[in-house]
């Protein structure tokens, strides 16, 4: 597997804001990476670090081999419309489906004009006067008809109606197969990705703090519920990323739990079932909040 | 498998089409740039042509309202105009080229590149319009507005209105774009740290003048050099503005 970004302690201050802190990654080719976290949780600051748009404070990052900071080379094979993209004030839909393959080797023309229909954008209308979802939009078909190798989707989600995340969840997935490449897709809407993950990067408060293969994740967290005594004793020894009780009963979500673990849950009494990727990530970010 | 793995595509651009495709992008709408200027152009000399007869009718000595023409700011607005379109390109056209992965050094030399061939473009069709000015002796009514005093007068040759636009045209878009660098690395503490200073030197420069009783000077320095020996001096300062914006735009990350 060829790795793409490498970034090592990766760190970025904004005065006394640390949005992205010591940040150690690394991402592979061809591969659909979701990088999730709450909001302000450096996502976008992230992902603009990896394409020469912020300058590290401190750390490193390379991509395709070489530091993306103002290199032709690299960012060629990048695509970042940001979730707050600025266009030109004079520019309308057509201006930017105009402009975008002039900057893309592999723009696809056809794709862009059949996203264009599909999410139903009007062409001559201003990108000012765009709603929130028309303008998320723009971004996911520039992300997708440029079929740059290196695509980052941020947030876009955003303000699309069911019709338009389910479209464009199907347009990723089935040109991803005929032209693979590598995408990383930020978002807080978990659920409506985890599907389409094969990896998954969360960032809290600027910290990495689960950086895994998709299904492994799926499969690492379960809850177990039981009685409180049961459930205490069990989990005594093992990580408890949550744990929520009533009355007597008491239910605790396990960061791990393998087949022998599986084995002695049961023998314990104690009722297994399987956490979501939301679920996982909900009980890993909010940790510090519950307690209080 | 019939997939193809897109990283072994052929690679981008040659560095000059990199620059090149920044013209592009410039101009990507090119009502705003190209077509709506002329457009006001035609009509404000329309409207020009009106206040001309009008002038003419009513003024009781035609020498003296013919001498006057020569003062028409009609065409100044263009200035403006293009140092608003340089401002806009550093301001919102720069995010948008750094989303499509282009480097800031590309993105400024390429829009240096297109402000030198719009104050060209501009330069040659006011300099056309100069001569039939000219050779119509004012639109046949002795109106004046491609010939100010500002671009030369009426005597001054074509090569020299030529050369009198582009300068004067480089120095607005080289000055609206550094001015507007400062705002999209620094923001609003950028513009006014540079207002404070540029005021400090004006009123330090008018100080100056004012004690040392030099403002002879300045009169002789811009009769000596005319208007076009001006505005090629005033290339001078542009440039480092240029040079200065450059730097400035290098370590720039547009906030929204």
């Amino acid at each position: 597997m060829t790795t793409v970004v490498e970034a090592h302690g990766l760190t970025k201050h904004f005065g006394k804001v640390h949005a992205v802190e010591d940040a150690t990654f690394t991402i592979e080719e061809n591969r659909i990476y979701g990088l999730l976290g709450r909001n302000g949780a450096g996502k976008t600051t992230l992902m603009s670090l990896l394409t020469g748009q912020e300058f590290a404070t401190s750390g490193r990052v390379e991509v395709y081999g070489h530091s993306p900071v103002e290199n032709a080379g690299v960012l060629e094979r990048t695509a970042f419309i940001k979730e707050s993209q600025r266009y030109p004030d004079d520019f309308r839909v057509k201006h930017v489906l105009k402009s975008a393959p002039w900057f893309f080797a592999n723009w696809d023309a056809g794709f862009a004009d059949q996203l264009v229909e599909e999410f139903r954008l009007p062409r001559d209308r201003r990108i000012k006067k765009l709603s929130r979802g028309q303008l998320s939009a723009v971004g996911v078909i520039v992300g997708l008809a440029s079929r740059a190798p290196l695509t980052f989707f941020d947030e876009p989600y955003l303000g699309l109606d069911a019709v338009a995340r389910q479209l464009f969840y199907d347009r990723l997935l089935a040109d991803y197969a005929e032209h693979p490449r590598t995408v990383v897709l930020s978002t807080h809407l978990i659920d409506e990705v985890s599907n389409l993950l094969e990896h998954v990067i969360v960032i809290d408060d600027g910290r990495i703090i689960i950086d895994s293969d998709a299904d492994e994740l799926r499969g690492s967290a379960t809850t177990v519920a039981g009685t409180s005594a049961s459930v205490d004793a069990f989990t005594k020894d093992r990580e408890v990323l949550h744990r929520e009780g009533i009355g007597g009963l008491a239910s605790a979500t396990l960061a791990g739990l393998d087949a022998s673990g599986r084995r002695a849950a049961a023998a314990a009494g104690l009722e297994l079932t399987p956490v979501s990727l939301q679920q996982l990530i909900v009980r890993s970010t909010t940790s510090g909040i519950e307690e209080k | 498998m019939t997939t193809e793995t897109l990283t072994a595509r052929r690679p981008g651009g040659t560095p000059i089409s990199r620059i090149t495709r920044i013209v592009k992008l410039n101009l990507t709408n090119p009502w705003t740039t190209i077509i709506l200027p002329w457009l006001i152009i035609f009509a404000i000399f329309a409207l020009s042509y009106g206040i001309w007869l009008i002038i003419l009718r009513n003024a009781s000595n035609v020498e003296d309202a013919s001498e006057g023409m020569q003062y028409s700011g009609a065409s100044s607005w263009i200035f403006v105009y293009m140092m608003v379109i340089a401002v806009q390109s550093m301001n919102l056209t720069f995010p948008l080229a750094l989303g499509y992965g282009v480097t800031r050094r590309d993105f400024y030399l390429g829009s240096a590149l297109t402000f030198a061939l719009l104050s060209a473009m501009y330069a040659v069709g006011l300099t056309i319009l100069a001569s039939i000015e000219d050779a119509t002796n004012g639109w046949g009514i002795g109106g004046r507005m491609f010939t100010a005093i500002y671009f030369g007068g009426a005597d001054a040759q074509w090569w020299e209105r030529l050369l009198t636009f582009f300068f004067l045209l480089l120095v607005f878009f080289f000055v609206g774009a550094s001015v507007a660098t400062l705002y999209v690395r620094w923001k609003a503490n950028g513009l006014v740290a540079f207002f404070l200073a540029l005021g400090i030197l004006l009123v330090g420069g008018v100080a100056l003048l004012s004690y040392t009783e030099s403002w002879g000077l300045v009169g002789d320095f811009l009769a000596a050099n005319q208007a076009l020996g001006t505005a090629a001096w005033l290339l001078v300062p542009a440039a480092m503005a240029g040079i200065a914006g450059f730097f400035v735009l290098r370590r720039a990350t547009p906030r929204s």
